[in-house]
């Protein structure tokens, strides 16, 4: 990473030109706007966390819909069946989602590489079958989030940007500090990682428990939104699919990526509409084709072009006076 | 209620060479180039669908087409490692299970929309006939699915062990680097190595279809089975693959006879749950080839 950076004001201008249009979308948007927006926010943020596991800590997972299902099931249950207000629930589902990722990343991180990734996806299935069998949550016909119909959209809105720029920041957060240090010597070597001292497991299941809990949070806003939730679907390894389409295509490994990824899936989704097959043929094939040709994505590209980050989250060794030529 | 598990573990131990021949694909993809192939489970259904769609509605006799779909398979296998998952080996493990997932998505979705979600199988005589043993009856496809299966596992020892390909096969998975000095070519012994788990993937769709009724969804599930095959059964090892087959089988077959049917396929993702927690190596770890 020696290419030039924009420049820290530039960055800074830029990201809050950005964040300013969104604030205003009251402003200069409708309902459509808003909508496709707030599908835009969760998506990206989605993409942010499996991005934070694949890109960064060397954990490639088909299996965070297991935390989807379950932080969206959390604030089913929390409202209709416990009684909470929909954002008590709504803050439940980090808490329950976090917390399980603690006992599911012991397990799995037993299995390496793609076993690992696989690994993830059964444990989701089990969920699934699990949920579609017990009757608390009436079993597979699923459950419509009454108190969650009387949310105003607006507020749904900027609670689904502030829940984005919550993942960008901690996404940038876990990155810049030791732990992310650690996470991306893992990816890069996991080995060489463990012999300088990075406690390997200790690192990864962090980033597990950060993406989990982040995913959780983000499946309960999405249920808010529905509001209803059905194990096939809450479950389904189409998320799996959906957000690593978005982080390939955007950018493996930069926190610009996913953001990138997220808004193509939105204009692709728009576009392909209709028939859900026509449209998964497409992501499956976008995501190869963008594997083989460009396999950091668009985010890569432009980095590699003109040296362009907006989140720098790199570091870059000092340069020494008397050492240059 | 004894006559009754004992036909539950009889027909467990038989499914399980189904399982078991599923799980092989899965394994030799893994032992050669060290990629877990994502869209294994899509090849087998693709080669049902093919049998059943395709080849039969033709008046094709099922033996007939079956020798059809299997060296078709082999075709499909190569050509997909060759033109589009060979050119993402060796930048980690991120890029392979990219593609072969994006593989995944696409075959089962061309699946559904040419040959639509109703549920398939292949109609034959064997459906309905079974073999008595004393009090027990067991079905003629299961017989069948056991006697194909411990075939191919014989069959792929034979290959890997005693022929000149089998040792070019095991030389690129120990050492390609070692291999490519010594006149091997690594890219073309990947190639072959999945065009051979295409081809036992193709006789496991035949056999499924055969068994079963199948869905376009159901590569995802076989999928799942072949995973969980090799994990209990210990990564590297072919036989313990197949022993592993017989487990699962066995798990699915008991859990649908109590709690119930609803639970066959959960009983599977337990069984590996607990194989991760007590015994992470499996059954037989890295033995044979």
């Amino acid at each position: 990473m020696t290419a030039a950076r924009l420049a820290r004001p530039l960055r800074a201008v830029i990201t809050a030109a950005l964040v300013l249009v969104l604030a205003l979308c009251p402003v200069w948007g409708g309902d459509g706007a808003r909508s496709t927006l707030i599908v835009f926010a969760y998506y990206a943020a989605l993409a942010q966390m499996w991005n934070l596991l694949a890109g960064y800590a060397g954990l490639v997972t088909f299996g965070q819909q297991l935390f989807i299902g379950l932080g969206g099931y959390t604030l089913a249950v929390g409202c209709e069946r416990i009684g909470l207000g929909v954002w008590s629930a709504f803050a439940l589902a980090a808490v329950v989602t976090g917390a399980l990722a603690v006992p599911v990343g012991a397990l799995t991180f037993r299995l390496k590489g793609g076993y690992f990734a696989v690994g993830s996806w059964v444990i989701a299935e089990i969920f699934r079958l699990s949920f579609g069998n017990w009757s608390y949550v009436s079993n597979a016909s699923g459950m419509f989030i009454r108190p969650a119909r009387s949310v105003d959209p607006w507020l749904l809105y900027y609670v689904a940007i502030g829940l984005l720029l919550g993942m960008v920041a901690l996404v940038v957060a876990t990155l810049r500090s030791r732990a992310g240090l650690g996470l991306m010597a893992i990816r890069d070597a996991e080995d060489a990682a463990a012999g300088l001292g990075v406690h390997v497991w200790r690192v990864k299941l962090l980033a597990f428990v950060i993406a989990a809990a982040g995913t959780g949070l983000i499946a309960a806003l999405i249920t808010v939104q529905t509001p209803f939730i059905q194990p096939n679907a809450a479950f389904s390894i189409e998320w799996s699919a959906q957000v690593s389409f978005m982080a390939v295509v955007g950018g493996l490994g930069t926190v610009e990526g996913p953001i990138i990824g997220a808004a193509i899936y939105v204009v692709l989704q728009h576009r392909l509409g209709g028939s859900g097959a026509i449209h998964l043929i497409v992501v499956g094939a976008v995501s190869v084709i963008v594997m083989l040709v460009a396999p950091r994505g668009i985010a890569g590209l432009v980095r590699d072009r003109w040296g362009w980050t907006l989140f720098p989250v790199a570091r870059r060794p000092p340069v020494k006076a008397d050492r240059a030529p | 209620m004894t006559m009754q598990l004992i036909e539950t573990l009889l027909n467990g131990l038989l499914l399980g060479g189904l399982y078991g021949l599923i799980g092989l694909g899965l394994s030799i993809n893994f032992g050669t180039m060290r990629v877990v192939y994502l869209a294994h489970g899509d090849l087998i259904v693709l080669a049902a669908y093919f049998l059943v769609v395709a080849l039969v509605p033709l008046g094709i006799p099922a033996l007939v087409a079956a020798a059809i779909v299997v060296p078709v398979l082999f075709a499909v296998g190569w050509a997909l490692q060759r033109f589009i998952v060979g050119w993402s080996l060796g930048r980690g493990i991120l890029p392979p299970l990219i593609v072969t997932f994006g593989i995944s998505m696409v075959l089962q979705n061309v699946l559904l929309l040419f040959a639509t979600a109703d549920a398939r199988t292949l109609q034959t005589s064997l459906a309905s006939s079974g073999v008595r043993l004393g009090s027990i009856t067991v079905p003629t496809v299961r017989i069948i699915d056991f006697a194909v299966g411990v075939g191919c596992l014989g069959l792929l020892l034979a290959i890997l062990g005693r022929t000149a390909l089998g040792r070019a096969l095991r030389a690129t998975s120990d050492d390609a680097d070692t291999a490519r000095l010594m006149g091997v070519d690594p890219r073309r012994m990947y190639a072959v190595a999945a065009g051979i788990s295409a081809a036992t993937g193709a006789v496991g769709g035949v056999l499924l279809s055969a068994t079963r009724t199948f869905y376009p969804t159901t590569g995802s599930e076989a999928l799942l089975v072949a995973f969980e095959v090799v994990v209990v059964g210990g990564l590297g090892s072919l036989t313990g693959t197949f022993l592993g087959g017989i487990l699962l089988a066995m798990a699915q077959l008991l859990a649908a006879l109590w709690p119930g049917p609803s639970y066959s396929q959960v009983a599977a993702h337990v069984v590996v749950l607990l194989v991760l927690v007590f015994r992470p190596q499996g059954l037989l770890p890295r033995t044979a080839p």
